[in-house]
């Protein structure tokens, strides 16, 4: 009992004194550390790009070291507001994109305002407007127009991996058109193979349904829909039209009906194990496809239309109890020079301000033309969870219903309206 | 002869069947992390989680290992968990001799709030012990989580050992009383070795839920540096994408310790269960 009580004792005595050994040290200038949270694995683009700029800003700054942790996402998700208004937040950390996110803590005032930097350092001409749309928030958190709380380095967008094999064996050519589109999956469909791979209980389903609103959209639509520019009809012809085909769609067979229950992760292992022809499904599986298809061979294209799912990544974002916000500026600006942009495309990411002619590998380079074309033709058009908090449980039910057949086209769009309405009320709009 | 009738008992072969099943479905995710720790990413690709491993693929456990420093991570949780272990049953014991023995006036009253302390779930607690915690100067120290985790594991150790006190052979304690033993040497030379078995379980089960345990650890240990096994587990699952054979392995590195303890403290503990069913 003796022993216990000491060891509380030594536990209490260390855990005060650290903590304030940690308050003195933020203040003085020589040997400083800049704190740097992410949650990108070590092997990914992300990671390997950020683990060469933390070395390349170690030696342009003698003296600083970097202190890298890496964190899981979820607690990154569920403490970032906790840990950010406490004294041990982190100099500077990645954090996600999104009004419940960013914008959140923005609001709260827990994030710096980076508008002067991104001015100053030029980071508003690398990066394009759409890519800009995550980056700030206004005063009530909603992204799209404000100040800057978030730097992204790197790209998303939902694409169409194909199976070069199972395209070649079945006489079926990449299509360029929606026609063209349609008429491959046709003739899968016609030799009796499921041509899309799908997971109807998490989010390949929903960007799908998306997809095929976004053939009928523009711009403003997609500007009313995430960013409440306007009204959004959900029996307008956006939407009629994707939940409509996207029945049809099942009932022809382009989509499997026993895909309601799946999850993405099994329908990356089925497409990567040569059992569909065809995923539609974001850049984020680039990396893992790359390494894992050893049986055949891929690549994608992109979907056939103006816009598709897609959006600057995750942000680089400056808590306001920051100890050195000007290193942490320095950082950011380190990863948005063009050797780690390249770093990150060569290593099968999608970098925002790359030199694409850097970029070696084949697939890559497609990858991140892809990119360009789509942001250049201001095609980046978001998520459809976006718009309001837990919208994406609501997506997901109403479109397995879709897949099950257990309800209409048109009761589906009631269902996802109520909470789309709910939401504008709350905020206001 | 008891061979004999244990075979000609039907009912006898239903439970053993039953229990076959049961041990089976039980066992059943444990071999599936088995299998998929030791398989490389693309044989789990292109197999899918059910497939048998080709050959034995350390590379997945080693890395993880390396990743995270779970070295040090073990030590977090060990410490922990035992600190807490071992203070929670203390504070159990003084609070139910207190309330079992003790005979505390509204005892009955102080039970039934012990009670509704254990059913409030952690969500609940997490912003009052945050502000809590910022204020003394604990926010992201291993303290904050043990004193956290003795108040909740004694909470039900209170409520369960004040009853078992409850149940105390009188005539032992009296016949003390006559001898002149004062209250401290009734709790200590009596009580507590003759309530041993029940202590023991009770420790048992304090660690391996403190070292179970994710969301307040989550939320309190903000630094690498003291971070629990299950929070580092937490590191692998990213915003779309999973590892499914590295969970595996850092699922198995994880269930290991906790596992290994039980079997240990088997023995233990089923004689803490067995001396409960005979009172």
């Amino acid at each position: 009992m003796a022993a216990l009580a000491a060891a509380a004792l030594a536990l209490s005595a260390c855990g005060g004194s650290s903590g304030d050994s940690d308050s003195g040290s933020g203040g003085s200038a020589e040997g400083k550390t800049l704190t740097l949270w992410h949650y990108e694995t070590g092997n990914s683009a992300m990671g390997t790009a950020w683990a060469q700029a933390m070395k390349d800003f170690e030696a342009s700054h003698p003296g600083v070291k970097v202190k890298f942790e890496e964190k899981g996402f979820e607690q990154i998700q569920k403490t970032a507001g906790m840990v950010l208004n406490s004294d041990e937040a982190p100099d500077i950390m990645e954090y996600n994109k999104g009004n419940a996110t960013a914008g959140l803590l923005s609001k709260q005032g827990l994030l710096t305002d980076l508008t002067e930097e991104a001015t100053k350092r030029g980071w508003d001409k690398l990066l394009s407007p759409s890519l800009q749309t995550t980056a700030k928030y206004d005063e009530r958190g909603i992204m799209g127009s404000g100040k800057w709380f978030g730097v992204p380095n790197y790209g998303e967008y939902v694409m169409v991996y194909y199976n070069k094999d199972m395209f070649d064996k079945a006489g079926v050519k990449v299509p360029t058109t929606f026609d063209e589109f349609t008429a491959a999956l046709d003739a899968f469909a016609k030799k009796g193979t499921t041509p899309i791979a799908m997971a109807g209980a998490e989010y390949p389903a929903q960007q799908l349904f998306y997809l095929l609103a976004l053939n009928k959209a523009n711009r403003a639509w997609i500007d009313s829909f995430e960013l409440y520019k306007g009204k959004v009809d959900f029996h307008g012809p956006e939407f009629t039209y994707a939940a409509q085909t996207f029945s049809d769609w099942v009932k022809k067979g382009y989509v499997s009906k026993d895909s309601a229950g799946m999850k993405a992760e099994d329908m990356g292992v089925a497409f990567i194990g040569g059992k569909f022809p065809i995923m539609v499904s974001g850049s984020w599986w680039f990396g893992r496809l790359q390494e894992e298809i050893k049986d055949f061979t891929w690549g994608s294209f992109l979907w056939p239309g103006q816009f598709a799912p897609g959006s600057s990544g995750n942000l680089w974002v400056v808590p306001e109890k920051s100890k050195n916000k000007d290193l942490a500026y320095d950082f950011i600006d380190i990863t948005m020079k063009k050797e780690i942009q390249n770093l990150l495309g060569n290593s099968g990411g999608v970098p925002v301000a790359a030199d694409p002619t850097a970029i070696t590998d084949a697939q890559n380079k497609e990858l991140i033309e892809n990119f360009n074309r789509l942001s250049t033709q201001d095609g980046l058009a978001f998520y459809p969870d976006w718009p309001a908090p837990g919208y994406y449980d609501v997506l997901v039910a109403g479109i397995q219903e879709l897949i099950n057949g257990s309800k209409k086209p048109e009761e589906v769009l009631d269902e996802i309206a109520q909470p789309y309405n709910d939401n504008l009320a709350d905020i206001g709009n | 002869m008891n061979a004999d009738r244990t075979f000609r008992q039907p009912g006898r072969w239903a439970v053993l069947a039953a229990l076959v099943v049961l041990a089976v479905v039980m066992l059943f995710p444990f071999v599936i992390v088995t299998l998929n720790a030791f398989k490389s990413p693309a044989e789990y690709s292109s197999g899918g989680p059910l497939s048998l491993p080709h050959g034995f693929y350390l590379d997945g456990i080693v890395a993880f290992w390396d990743r995270v420093d779970f070295g040090l991570k073990l030590w977090n949780s060990l410490l922990i968990s035992g600190v807490v272990a071992v203070a929670a049953v203390v504070l159990s014991v003084l609070n139910a001799y207190a309330l079992g023995i003790g005979r505390v006036r509204g005892r009955l009253w102080i039970l039934v709030l012990f009670l509704v302390a254990n059913t409030l779930p952690q969500e609940a607690l997490v912003y009052p012990l945050y502000y809590l915690s910022k204020e003394v100067g604990l926010y992201d120290s291993k303290l904050a989580v043990i004193l956290i985790f003795t108040v909740i594991q004694a909470a039900f150790g209170t409520y369960l050992l004040s009853s078992v006190l409850g149940q105390f052979p009188r005539g032992i304690l009296e016949a003390a009383e006559i001898d002149g033993a004062s209250r401290r040497r009734m709790l200590w030379g009596i009580v507590v070795p003759i309530s041993r078995p029940t202590l023991s379980v009770l420790l048992i089960f304090f660690f391996i839920w403190t070292w179970n345990e994710f969301f307040l650890p989550m939320v309190f240990l903000i630094s690498n540096d003291n971070q629990t096994v299950p929070v580092a587990l937490g590191v692998l699952q990213g915003e779309k994408m999973m590892d499914a054979t590295m969970s595996s392995a850092s699922a198995l590195l994880g269930i290991i310790p906790a596992v290994a303890f039980f079997l240990i403290f088997q023995r233990t503990l089923t004689r803490g269960v067995t001396v409960g069913a005979i009172k």
